[in-house]
């Protein structure tokens, strides 16, 4: 590092890929998805980000693929432009301001220069669709404000509009009614569910719609679950719609497969389903897909589906409903309880992922690696039902033991609690399941920790629970004579005064625990379970404990709901010093004496960086994020960093990682944005050049000749026709001024006629041609034939002369017809 | 990254697969496998990324590969001041893959996209190719074959920018120089050429077989106050086919030596090498060499001079089955590579078949000479698409898991006494001991069986058959009793049975109270029989808490949803029983309740928490009298003051 820029805070994994539907392109090659303020291009066969279009400054709304143009994508943003880029190559090719925020994007083939956007005017919740017209133009930077309004007073979500037949009609759906708009009579005919207001039918809603490729029928989800097809929708009274029923709450979304003859839905189920020709008994199925479907596209060439689902991941699924790929970004369906941890094996970010999966995210490759299952049990997506939820996870003994405890609480007095702990196996690389503790305490667990010291002969994990309670578990030996075996038991359970034990933690060393109840942070000896000493600084209930480390392990550190941050000297059991701050998060570096604080306040969140030894901290950012930080973490580095500067130090052997209430994880990078943004001159890119295969030396050559061919005939054609320049009536035509020109209608005939050419003359001179080229082709047939039989002779017998000199006759004769034809060819020619 | 040769029926052609991993951080790693499928995995997470088929696979197979330098790919936005939606981590992508064929074309594979990038035939070479290298900073690609030939492509344009020829024999290998202004090449010896001008450099005599791998080992040289050129005094390795040596060379300023510095030794034939680079002079090279026996072997020098004797190797990797039983032998598992991780102190081993191969990240421990590794890979050949898709792991979950629930003994803490209060017991116990000779107990004893002889007329009775069942264990006789429903009869057996048994019944019939709850409702009876008749004893006991402690917590668990109901019942009953026993105890005196050793108790704090306690337990509303009595006290005492 030469010279460090200013921290900045960056954002890691990526924003949510299912905000949009994603689109592929024409050979099915690509997917593109929104994701945050970039357009995500996936490959469909490798499932890795090819590209990332940058560019907007907003979040994207829409992408869609130019119908003029297959290579090429608009995409609209919230920022008020329309962008046309090059995919391939990654590259913008043009930039349409517009000039007001963009929520959706629709493209029509048959509107050649014009695109649909859902804009907001006026008021902050009515949208319209409006046509917007591109100009064309050679500049990159264009302004489109030619906008005509279609429809008003519609839904924001781009799933509530969709065009129809090749762009004769849209149709848009809201609360309980349909819309259809004609382009070419200009008229809206509206149908409103006549159930609407009836109780029974409460749940009648439009949630999105879906138009037939060919056909004139649209397809509409409701809340209810059911999927209405309307047909015979121009005409305001003779309309029908029939219903398909499968699904039991609300359809997210509806697709017409390319053709038409399959139309796909989705719903809070998970299960991909796809009614066959419109009919309610032709159905098939693709279920357990893990979360629920959000939006659901087919591709083009109608070989792949995709679906987007509500845990962040696009599913690209063939034809025949097989899943191919999964584009999975971080988990964010669901809030994080278990917090940030490190897997000390596979060096992965750990935390909640699919519901009762811990989901194991490599920073360094910034993708997901995979999803334990932790509850092992089939999920069933629906609403109201009360889930087991994974609250509490650990690690242990460098990876080789983790601790999850799983909760479920129907009622305040109904808890199910049980914790397992999960032996990593080295044998098979896997976690096996060592112990299974049901109820390991009355109320929820608020912490869990491994005593995590080197030199622990035995491992050892301490729960703190609502109940009051803390457990000391430890690993047994349990074998009998029939196995080898060693299990968890409880080893002490310790309480102070029935108050609850809201954190606890191990001191670096392992011989000390602290545990704090409430206000009170109590010291255990970690040997003899005796308790040690007392804190209590009367400042709130304690919501963060932590020992320092390293030259700082004679500190302990506890932060207060009431804002105060203490800090004890464990070897004068005094208080050392004291700060007030709200504290959210505080992580000590497993590297180096550093912790990191972040604090809340009205504005922001501010991170503070101090070492416990003295109040001053080293290093201050304010506004490191606007909404609340929930998590944080420090990484280990694989290969440590040089900062020299004192600011950055903290960040040398660490990097430190933290989860906004949005679940955004962010990180602090030093690195300039202009080191990152590598122009695509830099990048080494290889030309493709792909050698001709076989198929290619059949059809290409094949195609080539007929190429050739045209190109002689048409060449043919040229030579046939006289030019234009040659004609005396059209030079003359175009030479003559305008104003001394005779009437237009006078020189009609003129002209037309001087363009004709003179037929009989040519045919007259072409037929004797004709036959003269058949007649040579003729000869030279019989000529190949003799000299054939020539050679036959000639190898057979050579002792026939009268013969040779016959034949010889014979084809001298035919070569002086051929000369005198030549001849007379040429003559006529001259 | 090196890549060995792929394997054919030649038998100077290096042994093993070739492969390799991904540069920088290792994410991935390519083997292109004897039946021409090019495979690359995750090595995160063990997963195979990718497959491909070239067209020309049985004819023109794979025979070497290698990785392009990562490319950088913008993927960062500036950081505006609201805002921040910038992605970090991803900057370096790696993507082209090289390979070469045995017929000559090297390929070139975007493993981004997941297909054929682009084909380099024309004027390249006419016959195998043997090794690929990336220039690391100009986007040039070297390649040698057995043509005797070497290729310098231009990869953007896809065409071949020179060509000369390297040796008099095939050329079997190539390496840049870290500067990359040089370029060795070997057939049997080795040619160090200017890049530049393509003309020989250096000269060094090479190996017997021909040369499968070369790669430099420093990038700076051994004395620092020297001007640096960029080649003089680097250290360079290499090996051979069939060769159990790796050589390390030095290029020298002047042109005499020839011969090799000095040489590692491994127990066979190197089939893939990797290295950490020395960046100084204090740093050791660390080098991996994985042998064609499987084995990993670790070398840790720091190169300096020369060193006559071959050096051996500091550490060496083996993997193997677990081999249970007498049937299956612990088998050795091959490893295929092995790379450092960027951290240099973990190393990525890559084992099993290169059909599913297993890579797994191993922690360097240098102290140990010798590592084994036991792994079980039988479950890898099972197919795993469906993980292979969905990302999902499943840990295992058998019946051999522990299970704890509340009331077993583990769930909670096991109670034991203060350590003094032991102390004390055992002191107690000691004097006792020392009283009572073994004669006396004898003559105790044989007091004792004239006794039971006289109630022979009784040993068809409960009381005898429990007793007896209880001191002998006998799991068939405690059944015959125990499984009596007729409370009556438990209530008899239960006045009768002598006291010292009465520990020992409750600890059977808390064993029993943790199995079917079928027979755990009738050991409630006894339960309930045994601590209403002999609460007063109990009570007297000294080590009561510890031996009852998990009766006790067992009864809190399963008692504790209709606590107060049962508290009252129990306190009913034992003021009923209680009353009734005490008139009925009066005429019949119990078998054996005389005692065998008699000693006057010590008196302590204990008895007189103990009688505290007992008069606690009448006012309380405990079900299990006296043990939660006691253990009330207990916890009293355990909780900090």
């Amino acid at each position: 590092m030469v010279e460090e820029e200013n921290i900045r805070v960056v954002r890691c994994g990526g924003s949510e890929l299912n905000f949009r539907r994603a689109v592929f392109s024409a050979d099915s090659k690509y997917i593109f998805c929104v994701s945050g303020d970039f357009v995500k291009v996936y490959s469909t066969v490798t499932e890795e980000c090819v590209h990332i279009l940058h560019g907007h400054r907003n979040l994207v709304t829409g992408i869609q693929l130019n119908p003029n143009n297959h290579l090429q994508l608009y995409s609209c943003s919230l920022d008020g432009t329309i962008k046309l880029w090059d995919y391939i190559d990654g590259i913008l090719i043009k930039t349409f301001t517009v000039g007001c925020k963009l929520h959706a994007l629709f493209t029509v083939a048959q509107a050649e220069d014009s695109v649909f956007a859902i804009v907001n005017k006026e008021k902050p919740d009515i949208f319209q669709l409006v046509s917007v017209k591109l100009p064309k133009s050679s500049s990159q930077e264009v302004e489109a404000k030619e906008l005509s309004f279609v429809l008003d007073y519609i839904n924001q979500s781009p799933k509530c509009i969709a065009f129809g037949n090749e762009g004769v009609y849209v149709a848009a759906v809201r609360e309980f009614y349909l819309s259809v708009y004609f382009f070419k009579k200009k008229t809206t005919s509206r149908f409103t569910l006549s159930s609407s207001r009836n109780k029974k039918h409460a749940k009648n809603n439009f949630t999105c719609v879906a138009c037939h490729p060919t056909e004139d029928c649209i397809a509409s989800g409701h809340m209810d679950g059911k999927i209405r097809l309307w047909r015979n929708f121009y005409d305001d009274k003779k309309y029908t719609y029939t219903c398909l029923h499968w699904h039991h709450d609300m359809v997210m979304d509806l697709a017409f497969s390319v053709t038409g003859t399959s139309l796909l839905s989705g719903g809070r189920e998970s299960v991909l389903v796809e009614w066959r020709d419109a009919t309610e008994k032709n159905k098939e199925f693709l279920p357990r897909l893990g979360a629920t479907i959000e939006h659901i596209s087919v591709s083009p060439a109608g070989d792949l589906f995709c679906t987007s689902h509500s845990d962040n991941k696009i599913i690209i699924i063939h034809r025949n409903l097989e899943a191919s790929a999964v584009i999975q970004g971080l988990v964010k369906d669901r809030s994080i309880f278990t917090g940030l941890m490190i897997d000390p094996r596979t060096k992965a970010l750990v935390l909640n992922g699919k519901p009762g999966h811990l989901q194991f995210y490599s920073l360094q490759s910034d993708k997901q690696l995979y999803n334990l299952d932790i509850i092992q049990q089939e999920y069933i997506n629906d609403y109201g039902l009360i889930q087991i939820e994974l609250t509490k996870a650990a690690f242990g003994c460098f990876g080789n033991w983790l601790a999850t405890v799983e909760q479920r609480q129907e009622k305040e007095t109904e808890l199910e609690l049980q914790m397992k702990l999960w032996m990593y196996n080295k044998k098979t690389q896997g976690f096996i399941l060592n112990t299974k503790i049901n109820m390991p305490h009355e109320d929820c667990i608020t912490a869990l920790c491994f005593c995590n010291a080197e030199k622990s002969e035995q491992p050892t994990l301490v729960t703190a629970s609502k109940d009051g309670y803390f457990k000391v578990w430890i690993l047994t030996d349990d074998s009998d004579i029939y196995k080898k075996a060693v299990g968890w038991t409880c080893d002490f359970v310790g309480s102070y005064h029935k108050y609850q034990a809201t954190n606890c933690c191990f001191s670096e060393d392992g011989s000390l625990l602290a545990v704090s109840f409430e206000e009170i942070v109590t010291i255990w000896d970690s040997i003899t379970w005796e308790l040690k000493c007392t804190f209590c600084q009367r400042a709130g209930k304690i919501r963060h404990l932590c020992f320092g480390r390293l030259t700082c392990s004679k500190y302990l550190l506890g932060a207060t709901e009431n804002g105060i941050l203490c800090c004890w000297n464990l070897l004068s059991c005094a208080l050392e010093w004291n700060a007030k701050l709200n504290v959210r998060v505080m992580e000590p570096d497993p590297n180096s004496e550093n912790i990191a604080a972040i604090s809340q306040s009205s504005v922001g969140s501010d991170l503070f960086v101090f070492k416990p030894s003295e109040p001053r901290p080293l290093y201050i950012q304010k506004g490191i994020s606007r909404e609340e930080v929930q998590w944080g973490v420090f990484v280990p580095r694989d290969v440590p960093e040089s900062f020299t500067s004192e600011a950055y130090q903290w960040l040398n052997r660490s990097q430190f990682y933290f989860l906004t209430k949005s679940q955004s994880l962010l990180t602090f990078s030093t690195k300039s944005p202009e080191e990152k943004l590598t122009p695509t001159s830099k990048q080494l890119l290889a030309e493709e050049s792909l050698p001709t295969t076989p198929f290619y030396f059949i059809l290409g050559k094949h195609r080539q000749l007929q190429d050739e061919k045209l190109n002689e005939t048409l060449e043919n054609e040229l030579v046939q026709l006289p030019l234009t320049e040659n004609i005396p009536a059209v030079s003359e035509l175009l030479h003559t001024p305008a104003h001394v020109l005779p009437s237009a209608a006078f020189l009609c005939s003129m002209f037309v006629n001087s363009l004709l050419l003179s037929t009989e003359t040519k045919s007259a001179k072409e037929i004797p041609e004709d036959v003269d080229m058949e007649e040579e082709k003729e000869s030279e047939d019989s000529d190949e034939e003799n000299d054939f039989i020539e050679k036959v002779q000639d190898t057979n017998n050579t002792g026939l002369g009268e013969d040779i000199i016959h034949q010889l006759s014979k084809s001298e004769e035919k070569e002086l017809r051929k000369f005198r034809k030549i001849d007379y060819s040429w003559i006529a020619a001259l | 990254m090196a890549a060995g040769g792929g394997g054919s029926g030649d038998p100077l052609a290096p042994a093993g697969v070739p492969c390799a991993f991904s540069p920088h951080s290792q994410a991935y790693f390519a083997l292109a496998s004897t039946d021409g499928h090019l495979r690359v995995w995750e090595t995160a997470n063990n997963r195979l990324h990718q497959e491909y088929v070239p067209s020309a696979h049985l004819s023109g197979t794979c025979t070497c590969l290698a990785w392009a330098p990562a490319r950088l790919q913008a993927k960062e936005s500036p950081q505006r001041k609201k805002r921040k939606s910038e992605a970090v981590g991803t900057s370096n992508q790696t993507d082209l893959l090289a390979l070469g064929t045995a017929v000559g074309s090297i390929l070139l594979y975007s493993t981004v996209k997941g297909e054929l990038h682009s084909k380099l035939i024309s004027g390249g070479h006419d016959n195998r190719v043997n090794c690929i290298q990336w220039h690391q900073d100009s986007g040039c690609l070297y390649s040698c074959s057995d043509d005797k030939h070497i290729v310098e492509w231009n990869v953007q344009a896809c065409k071949v920018k020179c060509k000369w020829k390297g040796d008099n024999s095939s050329v079997s290998s190539l390496c840049i120089s870290p500067d990359g202004k040089m370029l060795l090449s070997a057939g049997r010896t080795i040619k160090l050429w200017v890049l530049e001008t393509k003309e020989v450099y250096r000269h060094f005599t090479g190996h017997a077989t021909p040369v499968s791998s070369l790669m430099f080992t420093t990038i700076r040289p051994p004395n620092e106050s020297q001007p640096f050129d960029g080649i003089t005094g680097l250290y360079f390795l290499s090996g051979a086919v069939h060769d159990r040596l790796l050589n390390v060379w030095q290029v020298r300023s002047e042109n005499k030596e020839k011969s090799a510095v000095m040489s590692f030794t491994v127990t066979d034939e190197p089939v893939y090498i990797d290295l950490t680079l020395s960046e100084n002079k204090e740093e050791p090279v660390k080098l991996a060499v994985v042998c064609r026996d499987g084995q990993v072997h670790l070398f840790e020098h720091i190169l300096n001079g020369y060193c006559k004797k071959p050096l051996t190797s500091n550490c060496t990797i083996q993997i193997a089955t677990p081999g249970k039983g007498k049937k299956s032998t612990p088998k050795p598992i091959p490893i295929l590579a092995a790379g450092f991780c960027s951290d240099k102190m973990s190393l990525l081993l890559v084992y099993g078949s290169w059909f599913q191969p297993t890579i797994e990240r191993v922690a360097l421990n240098s102290r140990e000479p010798h590592m084994c590794l036991v792994r079980d890979i039988s479950n890898c050949w099972a197919p795993k698409v469906e993980t292979a898709i969905t990302k999902v792991r499943t840990p295992v979950m058998n019946s051999e898991a522990k299970v704890l629930v509340p009331g077993i003994p583990g769930h909670h803490a096991a109670i034991k006494p203060a350590p003094p209060q032991t102390e004390q017991v055992e002191s107690k116990r000691k004097s006792g001991g020392n009283e009572v000779s073994i004669e006396e107990r004898l003559g105790a004893m044989d007091i004792d069986t004239p006794k039971k002889g006289k109630d022979d007329l009784q040993t068809n009775s409960f009381p005898v058959l429990l007793t007896q069942g209880l001191e002998s264990n006998d799991f068939e006789m405690l059944n015959k009793v125990l499984q009596t429903r007729n409370v009556n009869l438990i209530k008899k057996t239960v006045l009768r049975m002598p006291l010292h048994t009465v520990i020992p019944l409750l600890q059977e019939l808390t064993k029993r109270l943790q199995g079917h709850p079928n027979s755990a409702v009738l050991m409630v009876q006894w339960l309930k029989c045994v601590l209403t008749v002999h609460a007063s004893y109990l009570s007297t006991l000294p080590d009561l808490v510890p031996q009852l402690g998990t009766l006790y917590q067992l009864m809190e668990s399963r008692v504790k949803t209709f606590q107060k109901l049962s508290h009252l019942h129990g306190k009913l009953i034992l003021l009923i029983t209680q009353v009734t026993a005490s008139e009925k105890t009066k005429g019949a005196p119990s078998p054996g309740q005389k005692a065998k050793l008699v000693y006057e108790e010590e008196s302590s704090e204990e008895e007189s928490d103990d009688e505290i306690a007992d008069k606690d337990s009448e006012v309380s509303d405990l079900f299990p009298v006296c043990t939660s009595a006691c253990i009330s006290s207990y916890s009293v005492r355990m909780r900090p003051s």
